[in-house]
């Protein structure tokens, strides 16, 4: 198994938590409690080596943040390390990709581009969906704009609900495959060199008690 | 959804009475149609915040003369029935639906340690019923209006909690009413406004509990509201004025409104009296004195504005008190035992995560190894022999559990257990001040400790750095860093019955972690505050501020990195980084020892104390 550091990152109520909660648990909460500090939730998910077609087991641990700029000054200590992060912002407020655009340039200029896979995920699509009349909000910001930013930046891009489930999971399936096709000839080579399964954060066969416990908030 | 239900059926299978069913089934229903998972007010809840809330501004005072909330006795008299005066704007939530659990227990306890806790048998004799009657929801939300169900607790653990903590609440009650008498503070009615003086006794009673009904006033007699209000008569009103004001003129002079407008309806989600029903398009009132709260202290105090956390603060105060006396305790909190906490930076919370670390350090040494990750880059230690343990670097690069412990002190314990027990923390906090909340957090890791010594001792990564390079050291602490949070974060959620801290913890004196008081507490709060001070003015000068928080994957840097870490050190920065901490590591904190032997109680103290003021 690997095991990857992934942070969220985004706005105050952009829906951090509210993804993490519908890719973890599989549930929703149309009003959940502000995130204060941190909470911590991991989940696995499997994804195919293209090469050898065999299944890889990939173990997210989620750090969720508060979203107000004041925690900001507490960020470091979230992506210390992180191998992923996912950078949300609302589809329905413009304000919010600009703050998320910040968050990409922070991690830019303080982890470093090779270290971190960013995902840049629009949230709330189902308000836009224009099914319920009476709740559809206009979306304010364009797929296309957003789209072109993140492959400007070089990030993989996303949109989704966390309310309908839509396309959650395949941001951290994009992430995982991301992730393992940056680090699988590192693991390889370190394994050949060591025979110690770790490199860099990827880490290999935690004891199983761990989870045990790996799930809670 | 269709758990939600089941779960709900079968966790009273046996209920009687067809009022009941009924309004069960009712409840089903509303759940099965609000579709998002959470149940709704059952038809049956009285609600006494439908009707318009009157008095949007409280232009006139909420409270009558006597400090009672104007119309409580109507209400008292009245349960359940519809109409209030524009009084409701006073009355808090524990009031209205207050389990009446009142102790009809003749007063057989006189001559009897008041304290002991070995009364069980006679109270069964004189056991009333919850508040299944008052609180005709009862079955989902607990006398607060909370749901009693949450991600850890089932209905049925928290019935079976319930059944013997009511009890508990009853005979504590009871005694309350006793000490009260015997203070000189009759009770005519269910809502003192006074309190006995200050006493070893009083402490303990508070510990215990004090009674749900009488802890809005409790609080504010204690936290010494009353005092603050005289001082600042009107000024509530104004800031309510002024906020109508820019609401009206539509500037965009009120910056924190609408991150305050965000949080609204993610507090207490889960509590009744902040849900809207499906058919209202209005705010709730709750929801409404919550902005109002809000709003008004951000314009009081623009240092803070409004920070996230604060709207639970605000919103528990709020199911205690009136709103004016809400917003007096919120400027009392966030100045007096949160000093700083809140503030732009943040910095408040940094200092008393400090703090923390220092009395973890100090009472409870076994943990501290497990929080503490080792820190082989630790060359300036190696290099001039100062002692890794008596390096305070972990001040200035606090450990990643902190993370979770910041959240414990910004919003004073609110969603980190369950609610009882945040209540029985705040009694204590109103009584004792802020260190009863560092007091708290040693007792929870305290009770962690089989948990967290279970986890294999940290890794130390020297020998790994030269192989995998610096990276492969961190692994290792950081797969202990995790399951520590994990164990540390879940922890306090599942404890249901607030007796276990107490009885286990706080109310054993054999754990040192007791000795801590307000005097260290205040001192260890200068101390760090002026050493993270030093730091950054330091790190300043050696140029190696500025990298603040670059790159900090290579190295164990801990935390909110004032201090520089980047990828590659150069020698430069690691000179500075060495005298800087070696200047610093000079400057230990000292905890004041109890005599060996001796039993260091309050009056030898006290004796102490006087002692003092005389020489000096």
């Amino acid at each position: 198994m690997l095991q990857f550091k992934l942070v969220l990152l985004g706005d105050s109520s952009v829906g951090k938590s509210s993804i993490v909660h519908r890719f973890v648990k599989d549930s929703f909460d149309e009003f959940r409690e502000s995130t204060i500090g941190a909470a911590f939730l991991s989940q696995t998910i499997k994804i195919e080596d293209k090469g050898s077609q065999q299944e890889v087991v990939i173990k997210f641990e989620i750090w969720d943040t508060a979203g107000q700029e004041r925690y900001k000054s507490l960020a470091p200590m979230y992506y210390r390390n992180a191998n992923a992060a996912l950078v949300v912002y609302d589809v329905t407020q413009q304000d919010s990709l600009a703050k998320a655009q910040g968050w990409v340039n922070e991690l830019k200029t303080k982890v470093g581009e090779d270290d971190l896979v960013i995902c840049l995920v629009g949230n709330k699509l189902d308000l836009c969906s224009g099914e319920e009349e009476n709740s559809s909000k206009p979306k304010a910001v364009e797929s296309s704009e957003a789209e072109g930013y993140a492959s400007e930046q070089g990030l993989l891009f996303h949109e989704v609900s966390a309310k309908t489930g839509e396309g959650v999971r395949q941001v951290f399936q994009s992430i995982g495959e991301k992730l393992y096709e940056s680090k699988k000839h590192e693991l390889a080579a370190s394994k050949g060199r060591h025979g110690v399964g770790e490199t860099g954060n990827v880490q290999l066969q935690r004891p199983s008690t761990n989870d045990a416990t790996s799930c809670c908030s | 959804m269709m758990d939600v239900e089941r779960s709900r059926y079968s966790v009273h299978p046996d209920s009687s009475g067809s009022g009941l069913r009924h309004s069960r089934r009712e409840t089903a229903l509303l759940i099965a149609t609000t579709g998002n998972g959470y149940p709704k007010k059952s038809p049956s809840m009285p609600n006494f915040h439908e009707k318009p809330f009157k008095n949007p501004n409280v232009s006139e005072p909420v409270l009558a003369a006597n400090g009672f909330p104007v119309g409580r006795e109507y209400v008292a008299e009245n349960f359940g029935v519809q109409s209030l005066t524009d009084g409701d704007a006073s009355l808090s939530v524990i009031e209205m639906y207050g389990d009446e659990v009142e102790s009809r227990r003749p007063e057989l306890e006189e001559g009897r340690d008041e304290d002991a806790e070995s009364d069980e048998v006679d109270l069964h004799t004189s056991a009333i019923p919850p508040s299944s009657t008052i609180v005709p929801n009862s079955e989902y939300f607990d006398r607060y209006g909370f749901k009693k169900q949450s991600n850890v607790i089932t209905e049925q653990d928290y019935d079976e909690w319930w059944k013997d903590y009511s009890q508990y609440s009853v005979r504590r009650k009871h005694k309350w009413k006793i000490l009260m008498e015997k203070s000189g503070l009759p009770m005519d009615n269910d809502s003192p406004n006074r309190f006995p003086s200050r006493s070893e006794k009083l402490k303990r009673y508070v510990r215990k509990g004090i009674p749900a009904e009488w802890r809005g006033n409790a609080w504010w007699y204690f936290a010494r509201g009353q005092e603050k209000l005289n001082k600042n008569k009107g000024i509530y009103d104004k800031l309510l004025s002024k906020m109508d004001e820019l609401l009206k003129a539509k500037t965009r002079l009120l910056p924190d409104l609408d991150i305050i407008e965000r949080d609204l309806n993610r507090t207490f989600p889960d509590n009744i009296h902040f849900q809207k029903e499906t058919f209202q398009t209005d705010d709730p009132p709750m929801i409404k004195s919550l902005r109002r709260v809000l709003v008004a202290f951000s314009l009081y105090n623009p240092k803070i504005g409004y920070c996230q956390s604060m709207n639970f603060l605000a919103g528990l105060l709020l199911l205690f008190m009136d709103e004016e006396r809400a917003f007096w305790m919120l400027v009392i909190i966030t100045s007096r035992y949160l000093p700083g906490v809140h503030n732009v930076n943040l910095e408040g919370v940094n200092v008393d995560q400090g703090v923390l670390m220092l009395c973890i350090k100090e009472y409870l040494p076994e943990i501290w190894h497990h929080i503490m990750p080792p820190n082989p880059s630790k060359n300036y230690s190696l290099n001039n022999g100062t002692s890794l343990l008596s390096s305070n670097d972990f001040l200035y690069k606090l450990p990643p559990i902190t993370l979770c412990t910041a959240s414990w002190f910004m919003s004073c314990f609110v969603g980190v257990l369950p609610i009882e027990g945040t209540l029985r923390i705040w009694d204590c906090l109103f009584y004792e001040e802020s260190h009863f909340l560092f007091k708290i957090s040693l007792a929870i890791f305290k009770l962690c400790e089989p948990e967290l010594i279970k986890l294999k001792p940290p890794k130390n990564g020297i020998g790994k750095n030269n192989i995998l390079g610096q990276r492969g050291s961190q692994i290792s602490n950081g797969e202990n860093e995790m399951e520590v949070f994990q164990i540390v974060q879940a922890f306090p959620k599942q404890l249901i019955n607030p007796n276990e801290l107490f009885d286990r913890v706080i109310f054993k004196r054999r754990f040192s972690l007791n000795k801590l008081d307000q005097d260290e507490v205040d001192r260890c709060r200068k101390y760090v505050s002026s050493q993270r001070l030093k730091y950054k003015h330091y790190s300043e000068i050696m140029g190696t501020g500025h990298r603040n928080n670059s790159n900090n994957n290579n190295n164990n840097s801990n935390g909110i990195g004032i201090v520089s870490s980047s990828s590659k050190p150069t020698d430069g920065d690691k000179m500075a980084g060495d005298i800087i901490n070696d200047a610093l590591s000079s400057e230990v904190y000292g905890f004041k020892k109890g005599l060996g032997g001796v039993h260091w109680n309050n009056s030898i103290k006290a004796k102490v104390r006087q002692m003092r003021k005389k020489k000096g």
